[in-house]
């Protein structure tokens, strides 16, 4: 694994893989390393792009709010047109695998929607797969609430109860309906990935369609949890719809969500059909760095330590949850590279008494500058050939404002597209830019 | 048992419960995040074991996705064995985590007999009963051992030095693979050395729970590997299920151990002689006629260790070959797991994509590192699968691989 290559691309979550599809698009060789999956195996399958403003007004066009942000987000620097082309990559490529993303607009312009969970709570998003039609929610009337007998995840009773409290979904009629299970003797409590398995099973169209015929009859809209397959370009959503002459939007889901797989499972096919190298279950512990220039990287794994090489490096390693933001006592350090990070130096302004505020904590991350390349504490170019995607950037505070795959994708398809003209520019002058290839 | 992991680490993100196949295929597994870590707060608690800990197959799946770094399986082997040390454990399973051993106990028989006593239609209905499915592809016993037939071959004197890790499966099953690995190595400038003193690896009996036995192999192992580390030879494996177990297993588990030997690290094979490549050692000219179009399986121990998939590098490297990385997911085998007539259906269901994958390539062979996996491809896809390095050696000697 002393091999050099183009490309290092650090963690595999949303940033990560579009560095490596951006980087790999461009002909670079690319390396992912990657500890863990990362958390779009998890997620909803929607893509948040910006769902409230800094003042905490919920946002009906992320483009215009976008330019309201502070200077040092992460949309400020790279600029709308930057965040566009990484959401362009984006939805082109799941297309690709069957895979439609598409936001809903209004008078021929993009949009938020406001999309009902399965805990009864609607969340703005802006892509949804094609099989949702925001403008079906509105106007429904009479509205089946669905789940699965065993699936705990999702009460329609309970959906019911919560939607009702939004005043553009009290007045409609709702319907609760649970339909059995297609599985004899589980063991477990029932997720929505092992439903969405069983509906692409053999007989689990039938399963699906053969429930909800009946129980569908005389509503205009169906809610049911996200178990219509769990690959990307699954027919089944398209086949409910027409089964049951009625739009079906698939509820967002607490994870395991479904929807992130499939967009995962495209990206990865996309990936692996680049011949993008993928090193699992290695932990970057640290780098050698030398005149500004990242050298190699240390990965730990099972019991052994070695250095890899690439000539332009992407680091996607997440935050605080995902590792790449390590919290000590009075400071916050990034993890790879031991930049300090800027917090408040007295501990108690770290965090603010309202617990679903905007805490100073959940914005610590890595400043980069335009090109998304590290800075130092004095604002200075603290690396040349290091790019940073994703949540271990600083500046913003996804949780609250609902940004944090639209962040990772736009930084990340960026952060791949520098580091492969870096790269390039190495190859060719013929100099690796890590000091020596073999 | 002295060693407990801390379940803490989970945030129950699922991630696991995603990746796992086992889940995948059956509800009747808790899946990894319950059995594991959330489980294994009741064991702390003294409750009663989950009757699916024994659906785990170790396959490590959990852990190469594990965003926290959670050992989650672990967390499940230990269980395992703290539960059978409490309850016994069955006669199948002893036979299962005792290959080597059996092979020794037989080996006066001839291969042909000992496999016609082992792998004709009434034993194998005897063994169903006992708890090994008849339609389990048992691999058959190799006329000699790979260690008895390491010492026939002719080596050329070489300045530099390998030791080799054979593992069970080439030793008892599958010497051919060892010999391809000793053309191999002396052919890169390094005169392979095949210690008589290595056993087993332990993990066959990790995953069925006999700790004790696992124990005693460990202490052989590393003792044995330190001499040879002492003396700056590198001891490599072209097992990644070995290599696995001496990575994470052992120093998990036997902490003592390993610190009283030192890390008892295998190399792996592939990896090795890629570098081998790299620095001028070894030549791949690819002599051989006509292009071979290759699957491959990268195994789950191989993913888990951090290193990419060096095996598959290595092939494409060769000219004529196109190798393709068929990554669909486990193979299902795990070892003995799938030989177990109340897991047979489930491993036959965890790797129907990979056969799918397998027999729609239209490839010539699949190949993989992993013996068992290569086993369960053939059952499973009725596509010949071999070691990598058995297509290196055939290219460079300008021949169909065999």
């Amino acid at each position: 694994m002393s091999r050099t290559t183009d490309v290092i691309v650090v963690g595999s979550g949303l940033g990560g893989l579009m560095a490596a599809l951006a980087a790999a698009r461009q002909g670079r060789e690319v390396r992912i390393i990657s500890e863990g999956t990362g958390c779009l195996a998890i997620g909803t399958g929607c893509v948040d792009l910006l769902g409230y403003a800094p003042d905490g007004a919920s946002v009906e066009d992320p483009w215009a709010a976008m330019a309201e942000l502070a200077p040092a987000h992460p949309y400020s620097l790279l600029g709308a047109e930057k965040v566009r082309e990484g959401l362009d990559a984006l939805t082109e490529t799941t297309a690709r695998h069957g895979l439609v993303l598409r936001p809903a607009s209004r008078d021929g312009k993009p949009r938020n929607t406001r999309v009902p969970t399965i805990m009864g709570t609607l969340k703005p998003t802006y892509l949804m797969p094609d099989t949702f039609e925001p403008d079906d929610l509105g106007k429904a009337k009479r509205v089946l609430v669905a789940s699965v007998m065993g699936f705990r995840d999702c009460r329609p009773a309970l959906v019911i109860d919560q939607l009702r409290r939004y005043p553009d979904w009290a007045n409609k009629e709702y319907f609760p309906c649970l339909i059995p299970t297609p599985f004899d003797d589980a063991h477990r409590a029932l997720n929505a990935l092992d439903l969405a398995r069983a509906a692409e099973r053999p007989g689990g169209s039938e399963w699906l369609i053969g429930s909800l015929k009946e129980r569908a009859e005389g509503c205009d809209l169906v809610l049911m949890p996200p178990i219509c397959g769990r690959h990307a370009g699954s027919p089944l959503a398209r086949e409910l719809r027409e089964a049951l002459g009625c739009p079906v939007v698939e509820m967002l889901s607490i994870p395991p969500g479904v929807g992130g797989l499939r967009i995962r499972d495209a990206l990865m096919r996309e990936l692996a059909a680049l011949g993008v190298e993928l090193v699992e279950n290695a932990n970057v512990i640290g780098a050698g760095v030398a005149e500004g220039k990242c050298l190699s990287l240390d990965i730990s794994s099972t019991g052994r330590n070695y250095a890899t090489k690439a000539r332009a490096y992407v680091l996607a390693t997440g935050g605080i949850l995902g590792g790449g933001v390590l919290l000590e006592p009075g400071r916050a350090i990034e993890r790879v590279f031991g930049l300090d990070l800027a917090l408040p130096a007295d501990v108690a302004e770290w965090t603010e008494p309202e617990i679903f505020g905007s805490q100073a904590v959940s914005k610590v991350g890595v400043r980069v500058d335009d090109k998304l390349r590290p800075l130092d504490a004095n604002g200075a170019l603290a690396l040349e050939n290091v790019f940073f995607a994703g949540r271990s950037l600083g500046a913003h505070d996804p949780a609250v404002e609902k940004s944090g795959y639209g962040v990772a994708l736009a930084t990340g398809w960026q952060a791949g597209l520098a580091a492969a003209e870096l790269a390039a520019a190495a190859h060719n002058t013929g100099e690796a830019a890590t000091g020596g290839e073999q | 048992m002295s060693v407990r992991v801390s379940p803490d680490k989970c945030i129950a993100c699922t991630t696991c419960v995603v990746h796992c196949p086992v889940a995948r295929v059956t509800p009747k597994f808790l899946g990894p995040r319950m059995i594991g870590p959330a489980y294994e707060r009741f064991r702390l608690l003294g409750l009663a074991e989950d009757e699916s800990l024994t659906y785990c197959a170790n396959c490590k799946n959990c852990d190469i996705t594990c965003p926290q770094g959670v050992p989650v399986s672990s967390i499940n082997m230990l269980a395992r064995a703290e539960h059978c040390k409490k309850h016994g454990t069955s006669m199948r399973d002893w036979v299962l985590a005792h290959g080597e051993l059996q092979a020794k106990l037989l080996q006066l028989i001839p291969a042909a007999l000992k496999n016609f006593g082992m792998l004709n239609p009434v034993t194998r209905k005897v063994l169903d009963m006992f708890g090994i499915d008849k339609r389990a592809p048992l691999p058959a016993f190799a006329p000699k051992t790979f260690r008895q037939m390491a010492r026939k071959v002719e080596q050329p004197s070489l300045p530099r030095k390998v030791v080799f890790f054979p593992g069970c499966f080439v030793d008892v099953y599958d010497p051919q693979t060892g010999l391809d690995m000793i053309w191999a190595f002396n052919r890169a400038g390094y005169e392979v050395i095949t210690p008589e003193k290595f056993g087993c690896c332990g993990l066959p009996m990790i995953a069925n729970g006999f700790w004790q036995d696992s124990r005693r192999q460990a202490k052989r192992n590393l003792a044995e590997i330190a001499r040879w580390r002492d003396q700056g030879i590198p001891v490599v494996t072209g097992c990644p299920s070995c290599a696995l177990t001496f990575r994470q297993d052992l120093p998990e588990f036997f902490p003592d151990l390993v610190e009283k030997h030192g890390a008892g690290v295998l190399e792996d094979a592939q990896d090795f002689l890629l570098d081998c490549v790299d620095r001028g050692e070894l030549e791949l000219e690819d002599k051989a006629p006509g292009d071979l179009s290759l699957i491959y399986h990268a195994p789950c121990h191989l993913r888990a260790q951090g290193n990419g998939l060096p095996g598959l590098k290595l092939l494409q490297r060769l000219k004529g070959v196109s190798a393709r990385n068929a990554d669909a997911g486990c193979c299902g085998i795990s070892g003995s797991y799938g030989f177990k007539k109340e897991k047979y259906d489930i491993a036959q269901e965890v790797g129907s994509e990979l056969f799918h994958v397998v027999r729609e390539s239209g490839a010539d062979f699949a190949t993989s590192e992993c013996g068992t996996c290569r086993v369960q491809i053939q059952h499973g896809s009725g596509k010949k699968a071999l070691h990598p390095v058995s297509i290196l050696r055939a290219r460079l000697e300008g021949r169909r691989p065999a």
